[in-house]
């Protein structure tokens, strides 16, 4: 129970400081965007002020930060070994360190913070100084406990991104995924981007597939096998519990979960059949969205939650279609390649990610929602399914067979840079689903 | 190295023996309602490893249900019913398996207290979701040319493994063949 109250801690409970006294400091510049020449940046150690002689907590901030910008695409983490100064003997504060020290060894950036760790828990303070201006540009204070410092590193990351590029970055958040990590059996777990805390959903050796959340990060639905048929069930994180969603009209082989976690798409499948229907979260039927005599799959609803992509076979071949949720007619996107399935749209609702066969092989493509000319983001290395967009839309999340096993990895759209694997990949890891940020 | 928390994390350790008892009596619940349209909120999964509820009832000494063979190691036997093969992303039985279910039907109308679940199976091209749906229309087709057969319909039901359940993990045509097939689990 422990650990359900820590998680309930991480979404509710975090307290989080704004910016410092200073906020007129707060500058947004615009840092060459990611490709030909990286920024560099360097994380220093957080001083303490008590309480963290060891700098477990300082450490722990440090290190997934330093991850997090890693992931980001944009910077390169200067070397530690290469830092000049202490950071536990000079200051923190403006005026309290010398930039020469990182002007010398070329950091564009750098990060600076205290720690200090009491009874009442982690009141941590990271500033992000621009080294060439001398000045600073972004400032905040955190409080929580220390298992919380993770994700106030996590919260940093994404508000660097935001002061550097003038975009929040994705990284407060979760991502779900499907492994065999551990047996034969796929399994449903949860990690933050950056692998730390990973958690195992399910504990069925069956099949278990599909994972989607709600925006609010407190649902995950999933197909299962585990009472033999299949069907979805909707864990709820927070009340710790799940519903099983069963249909009168036939077996349910798969789902999504609307972003306001309200509704959900079925795929129902019924004497061969398999057609899309609308269910309430706790699955009560709210209409059918497709009838047709074939295979329609792989639901996705838009940020709004008003309109569906899906896949289809009724041209004679997978294609991708939208619809609108009120009613009317299915639309189809996309028109290159005989086998396009699962659709993503993006956060602003514009593009639809989805994975096209080639030779066997799925590469990832994205189109304009309402139709266009597709263009491929993955480089036709190993197979490369299931897109998932992050929050702020400049990620894609995706499985690929590119080493070996199966894993997660990351890419940015805007330059099709495949950035590093986001799982282990003891096992084959698939069906990635970016959550939205934590705690909105 | 990425800090993994799993064996003291996961909701699997952490739970009481009371509420581990607790579990398994939900899950046997769910299990005896399944069938019925349950929409009662059960505890969530993680608390059954090893699955003990599942599989452990009904299944034959080979030819039995794939996700229980699967389970306990046996996947792969053969029982008295022959599989049939398809092509790809395809569903229409061919002329040489017509064969193969006549000897099938013969067989389900000499033990008439026999129930055959007939599953569809895919290779692993494809999307996941995609293939269970290519699956279900396999074993449909095999249940309706059954029902022609004469085999009442009440007898044969249907399920979808997509490409969960592959009998040859090789990448090639080949084992792609052996994979994309329905098979026959009988039970009394």
């Amino acid at each position: 129970m422990r650990r359900a109250a820590k998680f309930l801690a991480l979404a509710c409970a975090m307290v989080l400081a704004l910016a410092t006294g200073c906020a007129a400091a707060d500058i947004t510049i615009t840092i060459a965007g990611p490709g030909s020449q990286l920024s560099t940046i360097a994380v220093s150690g957080l001083k303490s002020l008590g309480g963290d002689d060891d700098h477990r907590v300082g450490n722990a901030f440090v290190n997934t930060l330093r991850r997090d910008l890693e992931l980001s695409g944009y910077f390169r983490i200067i070397d530690p070994h290469a830092y000049i100064e202490d950071p536990q003997t000079s200051g923190f504060e403006l005026g309290q360190f010398n930039f020469a020290d990182w002007r010398s060894i070329n950091a564009d950036f750098v990060v600076k913070g205290s720690t200090n760790v009491g009874g009442d828990g982690v009141k941590l303070t990271a500033y992000l100084y621009d080294v060439a201006q001398q000045r600073r540009m972004m400032g905040k204070n955190y409080s929580g406990d220390a298992g919380d410092v993770p994700r106030m590193a996590r919260r940093f990351a994404d508000a660097i991104l935001e002061a550097a590029t003038g975009q929040k970055g994705p990284f407060d958040s979760k991502l779900a995924f499907v492994s065999t990590q551990g047996g034969r059996f796929k399994e449903i777990y949860t990690q933050s981007i950056d692998g730390q805390d990973l958690f195992r959903l399910t504990g069925n050796p069956t099949i278990n597939l599909f994972p989607s959340f709600d925006r609010s990060t407190r649902y995950v639905l999933y197909l299962s096998y585990k009472s033999m048929a299949p069907a979805l069930y909707l864990a709820d994180l927070q009340q710790r519990r799940e519903t099983r969603i069963e249909s009168p009209h036939g077996t349910v082989i798969g789902g999504t979960l609307s972003p306001d976690g309200e509704r959900i798409v079925a795929s129902i499948e019924r004497d061969g059949i398999t057609n899309l229907y609308l269910l309430t979260r706790d699955g009560g039927e709210i209409r059918q969205l497709t009838d047709t005599s074939g295979i329609n799959v792989s639901p996705a609803f838009s940020p709004d939650g008003d309109m569906l992509a899906f896949t289809s076979d009724r041209s004679g071949t997978p294609q991708i279609y939208t619809m609108s949720l009120d009613g009317g007619a299915a639309k189809r996107v996309t028109y290159s390649g005989d086998y396009n399935t699962t659709p993503a749209f993006s956060p602003k609702g514009d593009k639809l990610a989805y994975q096209s066969r080639d030779n066997g092989r799925f590469d990832i493509f994205t189109i304009p929602a309402g139709g266009g000319d597709p263009v491929q983001v993955t480089d036709g290395n190993g197979s490369n399914e299931y897109p998932s967009w992050s929050p702020d839309g400049r990620y894609l999340a995706f499985s690929s067979t590119r080493s070996h096993n199966s894993r997660i990895y990351i890419l940015m759209v805007s330059n099709r840079k495949i950035i590093s694997a986001l799982t282990e990949g003891n096992g084959n890891d698939s069906c990635p689903a970016w959550s939205g940020w934590l705690g909105e | 190295m990425i800090p993994v928390q799993l064996g003291r994390g996961g909701w699997v350790n952490s739970r009481s023996t009371l509420a581990k008892a607790m579990a398994v009596v939900g899950v046997a619940v769910m299990l005896a309602m399944a069938g019925c349209s349950s929409k009662k909120p059960a505890p969530l999964p993680g608390e059954n490893p090893n699955g003990s509820q599942i599989g452990e009832n009904g299944a034959g000494p080979s030819g039995g249900n794939s996700l229980e063979d699967w389970k306990t190691g046996k996947y792969g036997a053969q029982g008295p019913l022959s599989d049939i093969h398809f092509g790809y992303n395809d569903y229409t039985i061919a002329d040489q398996d017509g064969s193969v279910l006549k000897s099938n039907a013969s067989w389900l109308t000499a033990h008439p207290q026999t129930k055959v679940q007939v599953e569809g199976h895919c290779d692993e091209r494809g999307s996941e979701e995609y293939n269970i749906a290519l699956g279900a229309k396999r074993a449909q087709a095999a249940k309706d040319y059954l029902v022609t057969l004469g085999i009442e319909g009440s007898r044969v039901s249907t399920i979808s493994y997509g490409k969960e359940l592959p009998l040859c993990q090789e990448h090639d045509e080949s084992c792609w063949q052996q994979n994309r097939r329905d098979h026959f689990a009988v039970s009394e």
